[in-house]
């Protein structure tokens, strides 16, 4: 579905993302895990187009996607859910579910797919007509979701999705992410607090320093015990 | 009454330009120190197409609107996208104050030095109100600005293409997630704000007579009014433009002519100082909000 080779990216001429390379199947979960400043979200940022890589080739269903535009990977299928949610916090509900549809120039589509989304976010729903601003963590997260999946994405990037919310709600949040893995929607993760998103994947990688350290199936990752130590707390 | 209409007149057009810079600022977060030139740029090429070409008020007017359009998306190619992260880079407060010198020295070389009187909508008829002989060109200028007013309002609120500017002014990185184009909506702004200060112009001049100078006499009042609603805020440039051009009209009753022009400066300092974000930001005006998080 995606596969990232020998990724390097530069903010200036500072370095931060050392030829990374990493392959995420159809239909997978798969996480990358690694602390702060490691260089997580710079890897999805440019996977989206949002920054430019200095080397390497991303590929998407075998095409080479490198330096293409956020609104053409959009309409290709890849979303990105940006850390710390990013909801357009001053319009309505409704209006967040809008925009993450912007480039779905057919109303009707539009209408059936809300429609499906407020099936499965009752919550959202309710609140369709308040402003974004107002509703809690845990459901600005939802929406935050519920509005990439707008246009019924084929690969769906989440960036620290439990990023300031309660434990309890979390499980919703990871809960919510098997559930739509099963419609064969394929997700790229990147946590901190890995024990939830190790949960749910299929393979993870462990970034250091914007450098591959490690990578393996869940149980290589749960049974390491130096990873365990080092970056992932207690699993 | 006849001083009120005035006053309501002078202060659409304000409000238009403060509206015109609100629309730059909101979705870019840059001043454009170069609006006051276009406007006056829009009211010397009509008055040019309409004495020089002989084209009547209307398609004289479309004329202006389209260089005024060109202006400013050449002005925002070549002053401020250049410039790259305007966050960092307050590049573009000289680069625009660049372009405001060069036009206005422009408009000098092609129109001459002197004031041209400016044909009024409708030949300058009048009508009597409550008594008070009225200029129908000043009703006018209060009817379309606000016209205008009501239409972009319904735009930014009620449409798609509004929707995603404001969600461009709000997360330009995050509206490119959507799918937005940043950068086409970026540059729709700047061709509206184009098109409006056009109309401006074109409206004020036969009050002000055309001028390259208008850029002073008649644009800083824009940024008053702007500053006095707030920066980006609809309702907010109305009001400023409305209490800017009234408060000059009367002012004339209490202090001599010769300082009527920096009364609104004054205001403007005013009201800096005690409400920084304009006067749509008093508690008055913000009773029922509640307060939105921001994240």
């Amino acid at each position: 579905m995606l596969k990232v080779e020998n990724l390097t990216i530069a903010y200036g001429k500072t370095e931060v993302v050392h030829h990374v390379s990493f392959d995420v199947k159809k239909g997978s979960v798969v996480t990358i895990a690694g602390a702060n400043g490691a260089g997580k979200s710079t890897i999805l940022n440019t996977i989206v187009g949002l920054h430019r890589s200095k080397e390497g080739r991303i590929l998407y269903k075998g095409e080479d996607i490198t330096r293409t535009a956020p609104d053409k990977l959009v309409s290709k299928g890849i979303r990105l859910v940006p850390e710390g949610r990013q909801i357009f916090a001053e319009h309505t509900v409704e209006e967040n579910m809008l925009l993450g549809a912007y480039v779905e120039k057919d109303a009707k589509k539009i209408r059936d797919r809300m429609d499906q989304m407020y099936d499965r976010f009752p919550r959202i729903k309710e609140r369709r007509r308040q402003i974004a601003g107002t509703l809690s963590g845990g459901e600005q997260q939802m929406l935050a979701i519920a509005r990439a999946l707008m246009t019924a994405p084929d690969l769906l990037i989440l960036d620290e999705p439990s990023l300031g919310l309660a434990p309890i709600i979390v499980k919703d949040v990871f809960k919510l992410l098997t559930e739509i893995k099963q419609t064969g929607v394929t997700i790229l993760l990147v946590e901190q607090m890995v024990d939830n998103a190790l949960s749910i994947s299929d393979y993870a990688y462990v970034l250091e320093t914007g450098k591959i350290v490690f990578s393996g199936t869940r149980d290589e990752v749960k049974n390491s015990d130096d990873i365990v130590k080092a970056y992932l707390g207690n699993v | 009454m006849q001083q009120l209409i005035f006053g309501l007149a002078n202060g659409s057009i304000y409000a238009l330009m403060a509206l015109a810079i609100g629309m730059v600022s909101s979705t870019t977060g840059i001043v454009n120190f170069a609006h006051a030139s276009v406007v006056m740029m829009g009211a010397m090429v009509s008055w040019w197409m309409m004495v020089i070409c002989g084209l009547s008020y209307l398609p004289a007017l479309f004329v202006a609107i389209a260089v005024s359009i060109v202006l400013n998306i050449v002005m925002y190619e070549t002053c401020v996208k250049k410039l790259g992260d305007l966050q960092n880079n307050v590049g573009w407060i000289i680069t625009l104050f660049g372009a405001s010198i060069i036009l206005d020295n422009i408009a000098r070389m092609m129109f001459g030095t002197e004031p041209q009187a400016f044909p009024y909508l409708f030949g300058g008829k009048m009508v009597t109100v409550f008594g008070a002989n009225i200029m129908l060109h000043e009703l006018m200028m209060i009817t379309i600005a606000v016209v205008i007013g009501v239409v972009y309002q319904t735009i930014i609120k009620r449409t798609r293409f509004g929707r995603a500017v404001r969600a461009v002014a709000f997360r330009p990185s995050t509206s490119e997630l959507m799918g937005i184009k940043s950068e086409k909506i970026i540059l729709s702004c700047f061709a509206m704000a184009g098109a409006v200060a056009a109309v401006g112009g074109a409206l004020i001049a036969p009050i002000t007579f055309a001028s390259y100078t208008m850029t002073y006499s008649i644009g800083l009042k824009g940024f008053a009014a702007a500053v006095l609603g707030g920066f980006g805020n609809t309702k907010g440039a109305f009001i400023g433009g409305f209490i800017l051009g009234l408060i000059e009209a009367f002012i004339c009753i209490f202090v001599p002519a010769g300082i009527k022009d920096s009364i609104s400066f004054v205001i403007m300092i005013i009201v800096i100082i005690f409400l920084p974000e304009g006067i749509m930001s008093a508690k008055f005006f913000n009773k029922n909000l509640s307060a939105a998080e921001k994240v």
